[in-house]
This record gives structure tokens, sequence and C-alpha cells, in this order.
């Protein structure tokens, strides 16, 4: 193998392509992209939880309805003079979205309300109910008990959770998961999407040499395997150079994003009525998590191992199939096998997001093929064990040599086959001849 | 000593034998001429010499050297198969493909800013190969070919899909490489083409070397056995002639290899009952023909040789 044709392939890979409109384009597109996608879906959600659902409150016992006016108050209507049928109608002609009849039995005994409605509402609103009644029949409980003020207190009080996390050094560090989650979750999806992207940009690369019927001129002068490598190297060191203006722009972003999304939520909240902020508080969105942390290095560097890796174990692949088809419609039958682990382990990393230390995220993180998007994802939100971290690099090591072999078998032959994309058999013959 | 020495070389493919034991060599300064009719092995063997399919048995050698990556870069080859890469400029592609074959950059500028000159292509340089017309993009193949200047060039097929212009200027060149002491491998299907070109020949049949040798000992060896007769009226009566082959028939010429001795005279006479005679003569049995003669008319699909 000659270093001098592979630097040669290597250099035309990447500067044809780097010079290109549609990768500068494609380069600033995506992330702007991503943003305007993930700005949609905040806003979406923001501006749906305006939506507000009225309930009716036929409240028998007369402490109640106060209590809850004091919560939501718009959310809420005094239908106390309506008998149930009356109520039934209004729900009916969706004058109102729901009732619920409040009796002593519900604070005297231990009888649950019902709540009547004509469906609408969703999982939400059930939850928003049972908190608020939740809380006003045990206030109301708690004042006819004639317990002290101190017992009242300790029931008003709320308790949020701060999180601390001890380093192996034995330091204690501020715990960013809430943050580091989402830094996981973006590193396994850029590597989900450059895995899927940069394979599809071999395969067409390798499509495009036998179509332009320029293979043969080139494998008068190069080996196959120079070739290979070189087109591997060249569009990698073309992926890593998007790669590392995609990670400044993001590491940028977080800098600049973190505090003005704690700015931004926090204003929200000041704004919600004491009770709701409480409730919210304890529900785990805590303007804390915005802060600014800091991302290791070490997790820098494992995401480039790891991205490198695994575009080399796919780009492999890819390129086998490129040698193997005539045009790029006939790709199908070989792409499908080959992007169902890559999708298993997009799957998988969401599993990996609430649990990153599960079974299901060990064994992931130890399959190849799916290791470069749950490994890096686990690494990012939990502490790995640095034996299942080398063990996965020296797996993913192992499977690069398997599949670099194989591929060069099925590229030096199928290169030169034109005229025809060939099946399942054919491909397993190349290997035996190459 | 023969620049390219071919010993014995056999490849399958499956259960295709596409060349079967296979020995020839060529000699510096000659125009050699591999033919036979398509699916022969012409391009197996090509790729072989070339080092871009390895031969399962047998050697080849290159100046002395057996084939590797080094002898590669000693030979210009023009595959059957050709092309370009369409979005890269007509320079830098040309500069890339010679450095591929051991130039260094600023050889290659100077080579090919020659060539393009040559061809009075210069202002190509800094054009995409995609915006080029199709005989545009021949002229930048052979200029891809030639650049590095070998000693030896292999062209498969060269004349299928040239235009006329380039076509002309294609054996131009190729009697010029081959008058400055270069020693070419041609392979065609289309023997008439490179009649007049080549110096020694060999004949590919089903994998297989039938022939071999000096083109001109070789006609020799069969003699004045044919008869071109070119004549104006009713063709009918060439169906009648007995103990003939009639290759490269048209309304008002035909080429006969006349077998078993006939007499020629009695061809005149009847040609002269029939139709008004411009010529006849005798002459040495086209390359069709000899091919057709050795491997036997029953052997042969007559659409292979166009």
């Amino acid at each position: 193998m000659s270093l001098r044709q592979i630097l040669l392939v290597l250099k035309r890979e990447y500067m044809t392509r780097i010079r290109s409109k549609a990768f500068i384009l494609a380069t600033v597109l995506i992330p702007l992209g991503m943003v305007v996608f993930f700005g949609i879906v905040i806003g979406i959600s923001l501006w749906d939880s305006d939506t507000e659902q009225t309930i009716g409150i036929a409240d028998r016992t007369e402490v109640l309805y106060p209590r809850l006016q004091e919560i939501a108050p718009d959310r809420y209507k005094d239908l106390s003079d309506l008998a149930e049928d009356s109520l039934q109608s209004l729900v009916q002609r969706e004058e109102i979205d729901g009732f619920i009849v409040l009796e002593e039995s519900h604070i005297e005994g231990q009888k649950n309300p019902e709540f009547v409605s004509s469906g609408s509402g969703g999982l939400k609103l059930q939850n928003t109910l049972r908190t608020d009644l939740r809380e006003v029949i045990r206030n109301e409980r708690l004042a006819r008990a004639n317990v002290s003020e101190d017992v009242q207190k300790i029931y008003e009080s709320d308790i949020s959770l701060t999180t601390t996390k001890l380093t192996e050094t034995g330091e204690e560090t501020e715990d960013d998961t809430g943050f580091l989650t989402i830094v996981g979750f973006i590193m396994g999806a850029i590597i989900f999407g450059a895995i899927s992207g940069y394979g599809g940009l071999i395969t067409r690369s390798v499509i495009e040499e036998k179509t332009n019927r320029i293979i043969e001129v080139i494998a008068s002068s190069v080996k196959p395997i120079e070739l290979l490598f070189g087109k591997l190297a060249g569009i990698g060191a073309l992926a890593l150079t998007q790669m590392t203006f995609w990670v400044a722009s993001l590491l940028g972003l977080a800098a600049a994003a973190g505090p003005l999304a704690g700015i931004f939520l926090s204003e929200q909240m000041s704004n919600m009525p004491e009770t709701a902020q409480a409730a919210q508080g304890s529900q785990g969105i805590d303007p804390e998590v915005f802060s600014i942390p800091t991302i290791d290095t070490s997790l820098i560097i494992y995401f480039a191992i790891f991205f490198i890796l695994g575009y080399l174990i796919y780009a492999s692949i890819f390129a086998a199939i490129g040698s193997a088809v005539d045009s790029e419609a006939d790709t199908q039958q070989y792409m499908f096998p080959v992007m169902v682990p890559i999708f298993v382990a997009y799957i998988i990393m969401f599993q990996t997001m609430n649990n990153p230390d599960g079974t299901l995220s060990v064994i992931g993180s130890l399959i190849p093929f799916c290791t470069p998007i749950v490994m890096i994802t686990r690494i990012a939100i939990t502490d790995v064990p640095f034996w299942q971290i080398s063990l996965s690099i020296l797996l993913m090591i192992g499977t690069f040599m398997g599949t670099m072999w194989l591929s060069a078998k099925i590229y030096s032959v199928g290169i030169l086959s034109y005229g025809k994309s060939t099946n399942w058999k054919e491909l397993m013959k190349w290997v035996r001849q190459g | 000593m023969a620049v390219i020495e071919v010993s014995n070389i056999s490849k399958s493919f499956g259960d295709t034998q596409a060349v079967d034991n296979v020995s020839f060599e060529i000699p510096k300064g000659r125009i050699f001429g591999l033919l036979g009719p398509n699916g022969a092995g012409k391009t197996t063997a090509i790729r072989i010499i070339n080092h871009i399919l390895i031969a399962d048995s047998g050697t080849v050698t290159i100046s002395g050297y057996p084939v590797s990556s080094k002898t590669q870069s000693m030979i210009g080859y023009m595959p059957e198969e050709r092309g370009l890469y369409k979005k890269m400029k007509v320079g830098e592609q040309l500069i890339y493909l010679a450095q591929l074959k051991g130039l260094s950059h600023e050889e290659a500028k100077t080579k090919i800013r020659y060539w393009l000159d040559r061809f009075e292509a210069a202002d190509w340089f800094d054009k995409k190969v995609g915006e080029l017309s199709k005989g545009m993009s021949q002229k930048i193949q052979f200029i891809a070919t030639i650049a590095h200047n070998p000693d030896i060039y292999i062209f498969d097929e060269p004349f299928s899909g040239l235009d006329p212009i380039n076509s002309e200027m294609l054996k131009e060149i190729v009697i010029e490489l081959r008058d400055n002491g270069n020693t070419i491998l041609f392979s065609t299907h289309r023997m008439e083409q490179v009649e007049q070109m080549c110096d020694d020949i060999c004949l590919f049949n089903n994998g297989k070397a039938v022939l071999k040798g000096n083109l001109r000992e070789i006609k020799q060896r069969y003699g004045k056995n044919t008869v071109n007769i070119e004549f104006e009226g009713n063709d009918a009566f060439l169906d009648d002639l007995q103990d003939v082959r009639i290759n490269n028939r048209s309304a008002n010429y035909a080429e006969i290899r006349v077998l078993n001795g006939q007499s020629m005279q009695e061809i005149l006479k009847k040609a002269m009952n029939h139709a008004e005679i411009y010529k006849f003569e005798r002459v040495e049995p086209s390359l069709t023909e000899i091919f057709i003669s050795t491997v036997g008319e029953d052997n042969i699909n007559p659409n292979e040789l166009a």
C-alpha cells in the first residue's frame, strides 16, 4: 500500500467537496434548521399550555370552592346552585368542559371525587385536577383537625432536590444531569445523523466513479484498497471539519443560550401563581439547570473517538454497497439491513437518556454497531466504568477491521463490474474471490 | 527483449474461463493488435497486464519486471469503459491523474499545459469536464492516458464511441508514439480498423490465443486467395457461386474467399455474364477472413464480428 497514493486520493475527495456550494450550504443550514425545528417544538408547547378549560364545581360543602378559586380562579366555575342533571346538560352543550360534585364525604370519609367530562382535557388536565383537589381537601382536613400552625406549615413547605455529583477524586461538583442529558442527546443525534449522512455520501461517491466510468482509469494507477482508504479518510476529514464547526458553534450557543433560557424560564415561573410554581418546581424543571455547566474535555475527546470509529465501521460498509450496485436506486436492498442497527441504537438512546445505567443501555453501548450513539449518550450523562468504555472501543476497532476486510474484497471486485447490480449470492462469491 | 511478456496466463470468473493459458510477447517499438470478437477475453487479458486483475496462474512482465504498482506507472492505459470526473476542472483532473501515475504536481502541470496547447485546448484548463462536448472530453481522455509520458500505451477498443475527427487524431498519435520508439497494445473487435496500423497481432477466441505473429507474414502465409470485386448490376450471381465464402458484401461490392483451389477465372466469367465488372483484384485475405478460417465458421457468432 502506498501512502502517497492514499494521500492523493484523500486530498481530491476532501478538496473537491469542501469547496462545493452544497457542502458550505449544508454546513450552515443544517444547524440553523435544527434551531428552527427546536424553536418550533418549544414554541408549540409554550403556546399550547395557555389553553384553559373551564370546570364546573358543584360544591355541597361550601368550603372547598373558595380554596380552589385561590389556586386557579379561571379554571373553576362555581355552579353549586345547579343540580347534577343541569350540570350534565351544560357539559353536553359544551359550555363547560366537565364538572365535579364535591360533598362532605370527600372531606370526612375516604370517598374520591368524580370528574365528569365530555372527554376533552386529556391527561394533563386530569393531573392538574388531581393535584388541585388533593391539595384543597388535604388543607381542609388539616384545618378541621385543628392541628397546630407548625404542622400546617410543614405541609405547606415544598421540598425540591438539589443534586451533587461525587467525582472519583472525592470532589463534590454540582450535578448538571439535566444539561448533560441534553448534551448527550445532541451528541448521539449528531453521530446518528453523521453516520447516515456521510454513509450515503460514501455510497454515492463510489457509485459516481462507476457510472462516470472513471474507475478503471483510476484502478490502473491505484490499488482498490488505497482508493478505498483514501476515500474513507477524505470524506472522514470532511466530516471532522464539519463536526468541529458544529461542535464549536454548539458550545458557543450553549454558553450563550444557557443563561438566556434560565432568565426566560424563571420569568415564566414568577408569573405563575405561587402554588403552581411550587408544583412545577417539585416536578423537576429547576432554573438552576440552565446555569452554565461546563462540558468536560474528556467528553469531547470521547465524542471524537466514537464518532470516528462509528464512521469508519459504517463507511466501510457503505463503500462496499456502492461498489455492488450500478445506480443509487439499487442500494435499497442493502441499505435497509445496515440502517436497522443505526435506528435501534437511536431508539435505545432515548431509553439511555432516562436510565443510562440500565441493562438495555449497557448492552446497547457494548454492541459495536450501536456503541457510537448509545455510549456517547451514556458517557455524557453518567459515570460509565472505564472497563466498559475500553471494551466498547476495542470491540469497535475489531469490528472495523472485520468490516474493512469484507468491504475491501467486495469493493475490489465490485468497482469493475459495470452494468448490473448484484445480489447477495453474488456478493458472497466476490468475498471468496476477492 | 520483449517489453510486454505474457506467459501462460489464465483467469476464470466462477464457471467462466475468461482467459485460458495465453502467451504472447510484444517487442519494443511495435504496434500490437489484440483482436477477437466481444467476450473473447481481450479486456481481461489487458486488465491483467495493467495489474487491475490478478491472473489465476501464469506471469506477466513489463520491461522485465513482474506486474505491480510500479509497472502500472510505466503504462498509459485507456480502458474501453472510460470517463472522467464531471464536476472537476479539466486542469485539476489531469494533474490528479498524472500525479497518481507518479508525477510531481509541477511536472504534471507542465506536461498537461503542453498537451492542452497541442490539442488547441489551452483555454479549457479551468472548465469543468461536465461542460465539455463529447468530442472535447475524448481529447481530454487521450491527454489523461499519455500525459505521464510512459513507454507503453494500451488502448482497449480505442475507436468505439470516437467521432471521426478524434479517430483520425488517435491514429496519428499512435503512429507518432510508435515512431518515437514507444510500444503500443491495441484491442479491438473491429478488425478492419486496425489492419493498416498493426505490426503484430494476436487473435483471441473463447479465451484462447488462436493465432499470433507478424501481420504481414500471416497474410503472406495465406496467399492471394481472395478476390475483391466491384460491379454494377444484379448481384444474384454471388449466391450461385460454389466453394466460396463471401465477406463484406454490399450491393456492388464483395470480398470473395476462394476455397478448394477453385479457379478464379471461373468466378470472373460468371460475374461477367451477369454484371458489368469495374474491378477484379486478387488480394491477400482480410483479417476478418483469416480469423474465420482460423477458428472455423461454426465456432463464432457472426454478430460479434461487426
